[in-house]
């Protein structure tokens, strides 16, 4: 005999009957049950295997606490991997499988490893799969390893809807306490939110049948619920708060059903109370992990939601009064009970796959179930989640919370308080903030731990097999650390994260030890408290959303003109235009020296500094002098760090005495504008220098080539390009809006950037190619740039620089001899490191073969003797305008080196080269000004 | 090189309002968006709005932190360092959508930690996992959003509202 379905009680629907398959059986049950309660009350003993051995294994606990009961569950074609049966409500037409079992729970094949548990103790693997390679036995066990798998289809939908929310007081657990607690403090107006994992409010009050303040638990549970609600609280019911965080952050995960995503509250709670109960920890004793050995507190509960009994001929061993109460609703329920006092002499399981009976000293008892209680273990995860310590009471054989932070509260079983009305006194008082005298408890335990030595397999952790042997194996092997202990044994480690296995693990060291249990401590409590689907945090951020890119004003002229586009610099811009790389890019160089090419530089930085000490600013910030820049012109200039390093380049415009225009790189526009900003109120009156990021709101339109200064003149800007110097800016209309027009060049051709509101930058797009089309310009892309620039031997930070580069290395020498003004690096370029001679330098590579473009990141090593890496080819490409490969690299030495032949070395393949200079195409820049 | 044109959606068109339960998002188009900074910027514009300050009409100010402002449908003002402020034309860099009906605030709930209870002087705040401008307007909220991230913050708004049902 073992569980069935009483025909009253509990607190399910039994006017409907629904239909499910477990493990290739049908089986029914009603709205309100679990998967477990529809199981155990048909009458099925063994729902799981155990991870390690295969053992059989029934149901523990019955509701979060349970490590056993653990399924693949599918319906309607969706699966879930990984379902804790006792908290998987039932659904009509589910289908479910025991994980980690084959072809069944009731009969695994597997289960023989069983035979060998002698060789397979805690750590076996790691003494045992050494040589000659343990990755040879990796795939095995692997494969024998793990519980559920995922059946690779992805559930069309399954999206976390994801929200923050706020409260004055977030309240844990909707038992006896929580609901107290929260009708107290939404009638005192706060604003209250109370989270409970169940469907059902109540918590542990349907375990017996005692009044509560006078009334039926339903009836009472009903009045808290409407007060609460009429107050203005609110309740999320089958919501676990699975986390709590700095600042009174909790996570909770909201329950929408099978096979949807569940909800997640990112809630803020300016105090927060745990009132989540408290667990029955199981007694350690020899087969304490047959099927039919179960909590009773669970079988109370199973009873007392669910309307199953769970055996007929029930022996109880429990350490504690609250036993008691539980026995005679047993007994009232139809079962023989016979009580044991775990005194009596050392318990043995009896039986296989079905308990048959225990034994207890020189005593047996004929049972069909075992209902064991070692005492209660406050739920304490939260509280230490938020930083809350634990006190040990030896009155109570539990940790309680101890002292906390702040906005931190307990009450209840939570907080030790296990008798009722002591409880819902403490909860208000908690929940009010008033003062609170804890009375006496009725609660009487006798402590009653794992005793080392004693005889017969005894299990602490029921789902990864770790047994009392076990612990004794780690305390001898020295991991005498419950943090060592947990990780060489995965005591705790499995699904349930040690919520039956922890105590009874510690108090087996502390045994073997001989020290108080307080001494040895807990392990590390973290969230989540319970499993939750990764999905969780993922969210609506998924696909572009993970990380998506600024987009460009002009993308849809982009994909209209056939380009491809790619990320640079967290922007989506045009790679190249046409189909097809190499030949899209050769002609755009093409163009761009014998016509023009038109770029879409709007990611370019466009950061304004303004106010009376922005010159002195801005001089302070670059390397190179700023401070005697005109208004109306443009200077290069780099940004160190402080360690003198290059942090970013570009240009910067003067356009009024107390106002600058930093054009700095794509990618470095927020960087650079904390840097400002940073430096602005440290060591600057911030009141007398202001920096706008301005980037988005212009688009820019690069211009160059040959041809350049024609298209420029055809647009009706109301300025001339022809007296337009380099480096120098001017301002404009194009129609109705300004425009800005900047002489200045990144591909050593005559170049004009044109800016202007993002708004106008389609239309101007589309004159300026108008324009320029006739005579042979065209749209360029990044590649086609990057080649340009690289044949003028122009860099781009981070590509031809690395974490070492000062702009010496660069060939920028004179801002740190003669620049007297301070400014940010300098001290470091003045360093031993900084002078020294063997510093990489920025060179060209020329090779033999014209055919042979270097690969990007090939070494630069020594000729003789063992090869020693002496620089690395940092940009490398087929240059369509010298029709040769051209390459830039950091090399040390290397301005010593030019005209050296060096060696290089990628991938085992090796390769010449010629240092040159780095610009290798028009060096005296004729074509500039051509 | 890789073309990466197919793994990223053309940008959405913004011209069509989008539409859930309870609540619709629209772009709107300021005339003109204007970042002024000064040291005394709150004195001279002192009703510049904070969290949860209701805004009316089409000219107001949105108190961005203690010395800047962001001024909406303001005079036009020349560029530059005028007067004691900085002054820059922004009225192309930000993305300006409303967000109306009854379930407004919980759709922007889905995207930052914001509650009516915890005010700010600043409508400056990060959710959508972008910068955000966020504030009240007549009877439904505005945010305004670096220009660039508009696709992405449309693209978060549309499928937090696919979710909403």
């Amino acid at each position: 005999m073992s569980g069935r379905r009483l025909s009253q009680g509990g607190l399910i629907d039994r006017s409907r009957l629904l239909r499910f398959r477990f493990d290739g059986r049908d089986f029914t049950g009603h709205p309100g049950d679990t998967l477990a309660s529809a199981l155990l009350a048909s009458g099925v003993r063994v729902m799981g295997r155990s991870f390690k051995y295969h053992r059989p294994r029934g149901l523990w606990g019955a509701w979060f606490d349970d490590p056993n009961a653990v399924f693949n569950v599918r319906l309607r074609g969706d699966e879930l991997p990984n379902c804790p049966a006792t908290t998987t409500a039932l659904v009509d037409g589910m289908q479910a499988r025991a994980v980690n079992a084959w072809p069944n729970a009731e009969n695994d094949l597997k289960g023989g490893l069983d035979l060998f548990h002698r060789w397979l103790g805690a750590g076996f693997y790691y003494k045992t799969f050494m040589w000659p390679d343990w990755h040879l036995f990796e795939p095995s066990i692997r494969k024998m390893a793990g519980l559920g798998a995922v059946d690779g289809k992805a559930i069309d939908g399954y999206v976390a809807d994801q929200l923050h929310d706020d409260c004055d007081l977030l309240v844990a657990g909707g038992g006896a306490a929580g609901l107290a607690a929260a009708r107290a403090a939404a009638e005192a107006g706060y604003s209250v939110v109370l989270a409970d994992d169940h469907p059902t409010l109540g918590g542990s009050l349907y375990q017996g049948d005692e009044p509560i303040e006078g009334e039926e638990p339903q009836a009472w549970v009903a009045a808290q619920v409407a007060a609460i609600r009429a107050a203005g609280g609110r309740i999320l019911t089958s919501t676990t708060v699975f986390g709590l965080y700095d600042h009174g952050l909790a996570a909770l995960a909201e329950d929408r059903g099978f096979a949807r995503a569940p909800r997640l509250w990112r809630l803020r709670a300016r105090r927060t109370l745990v009132a989540t109960g408290a667990m029955d920890r199981p007694i350690t004793f020899a087969d304490n992990d047959r099927p039919g050995v179960m909590s009773l507190q669970g079988a109370a509960e199973f009873l007392g939601r669910y309307g199953v009994l769970a055996g007929q001929r029930i022996a109880v061993l429990s350490n504690n009064s609250h036993s008691a109460p539980i026995v005679a609703r047993l007994r009232a329920a139809g079962a023989e009970v016979i009580e044991a006092d775990p005194a009596e002499g050392a318990p043995r399981a009896l039986g296989g796959k079905r308990l048959s009976g225990v034994q207890i000293g020189a005593r047996k008892i004929d049972c069909d179930t075992l209902l064991v209680s070692g005492g209660l273990t406050p739920t304490v995860h939260l509280w230490r989640h938020a930083g809350g310590k634990l006190d040990w009471s030896a009155e109570k054989a539990a940790f309680v919370p101890g002292a906390g932070p702040d906005h931190m509260l307990a009450a209840g079983a939570a907080n030790g308080t296990f008798d009722l009305d002591p409880a819902l006194a403490e909860a208000r008082a908690a929940a009010l903030g008033t003062p609170h005298a804890t009375g006496a408890s009725g609660y009487r335990v006798r402590p009653l731990w794992p005793q080392p030595g004693s005889k017969g397999r005894q299990w602490i952790d029921f789902q990864h097999d770790v047994t009392l042997k076990d612990v004794e194996l780690a305390a001898r092997e020295n991991y005498v650390s419950v943090e060592h202990l947990k990780r060489y044994t995965t005591l705790g480690m499995a699904a349930d994260q040690g919520k039956t296995a922890n105590m009874a693990g510690l108090a087996a060291m502390a045994a073997i030890q001989g020290r108080p249990i307080p001494e040895v401590g807990t392990t590390t409590f973290r969230p989540p408290f319970v499993p939750v689907p990764m999905e969780l945090y993922h969210g609506t951020r998924r696909g572009q959303a993970v990380n998506p890119l600024k987009r460009l004003e002009l993308e849809p002229q982009h994909r209209a003109a056939g380009a491809a586009m790619g990320e640079y610099g967290g922007w989506l811009r045009p790679a190249w235009y046409g189909p097809e790389d190499q030949s899209a890019i050769t002609a755009e160089v093409q163009a761009a020296r014998q016509a023009a090419g038109v770029f879409d530089g709007s990611p370019l930085g466009k950061i304004e500094v303004m106010g009376p000490d922005a010159a002195a600013f801005v001089n302070f910030i670059y390397y190179n002098t700023i401070a005697t820049l005109e208004p109306g012109h443009i200077r290069y200039g780099f940004m160190l760090r402080e360690n003198g390093l290059i942090f970013d380049d570009g240009v910067i415009a003067r356009l009024a005495e107390d106002r600058f225009l930093i054009s700095c790189s794509s990618s470095h526009v927020a960087g650079v504008e904390a840097m400002l900003e940073s430096w602005r109120q440290d060591g600057n009156d911030p009141d007398r220098i202001f920096v706008h990021d301005t980037t988005q709101h212009w688009a820019t339109i690069t211009v160059t080539g040959p041809q350049a200064r024609a298209i420029v003149a055809a647009l009706d800007t109301g300025a001339d390009p022809a007296t337009l110097a380099h480096m120098t800016l001017t301002e404009g209309r194009f129609g109705d809006s300004p425009l800005r027009i900047a002489r200045v060049s990144f591909t050593g051709d005559a170049s004009f950037e044109l800016s202007v509101p993002a708004s106008r930058a389609a239309d101007l797009w589309q004159a300026v190619l108008a324009a320029g089309t006739p005579l042979g310009a065209r749209p360029i892309g990044l590649e086609a740039m990057s080649v340009l620039r690289a044949e003028k031997g122009f860099i781009m930070v981070g590509k031809d620089t690395d974490g070492e580069t000062m702009p010496h290395d660069l060939g920028f020498d004179v801002p740190r001899r003669k620049k007297k003004a301070a400014f940010v690096g300098d001290r470091a370029l003045q360093t031993e490191a900084a002078n020294a001679a063997d510093r990489r330098q920025l060179v060209g590579l020329r090779v033999a073969d014209s055919g042979t473009v270097l690969p990007t990141g090939a070494h630069i090593v020594t000729g003789d003797g063992p090869q020693r890496s002496i620089g690395f080819v940092t940009s490398s490409y087929f240059s369509p305008t010298l029709d040769r490969p051209i390459a830039l690299a950091l090399l040390e030495s290397g301005q010593q080196r030019i005209g050296d032949r060096v060696q290089l070395r990628h991938l085992g393949q090796s390769l010449s080269a010629t240092v040159t200079a780095p610009c290798a195409l028009d060096p005296e820049g004729e074509r500039l000004n051509a | 090189m890789r073309d990466d044109s197919q793994s990223w959606a053309p940008p959405p068109d913004h011209s069509q309002p989008l539409h859930g339960a309870g609540v619709t998002v629209t772009r709107i188009l300021p005339v003109r968006q204007t970042l002024i900074s000064a040291p005394d910027i709150l004195t001279r514009q002192p009703a510049a709005l904070g969290w949860p300050d209701v805004a009316t009409g089409d000219r107001y100010s949105l108190c961005l932190r203690r010395d800047r402002v962001l001024e909406i449908n303001g005079p036009e003002r020349a560029a530059g360092w005028h007067d004691g402020q900085a002054i820059s034309d922004i009225t192309d860099g930000l993305i300006v959508f409303e967000i109306a009906g009854a379930a407004a605030l919980a759709l922007i709930q889905r995207g930052t930690e914001i509650s009516e209870r915890q005010p700010s002087r600043s409508v400056q705040r990060l959710g959508f996992g972008t910068e955000l401008m966020l504030y009240r307007w007549e009877d439904r909220l505005r945010l305004h959003a670096p220009r660039a991230d508009g696709p992405a913050l449309w693209h978060r708004l549309k499928a937090h509202l696919d979710l909403m049902g």
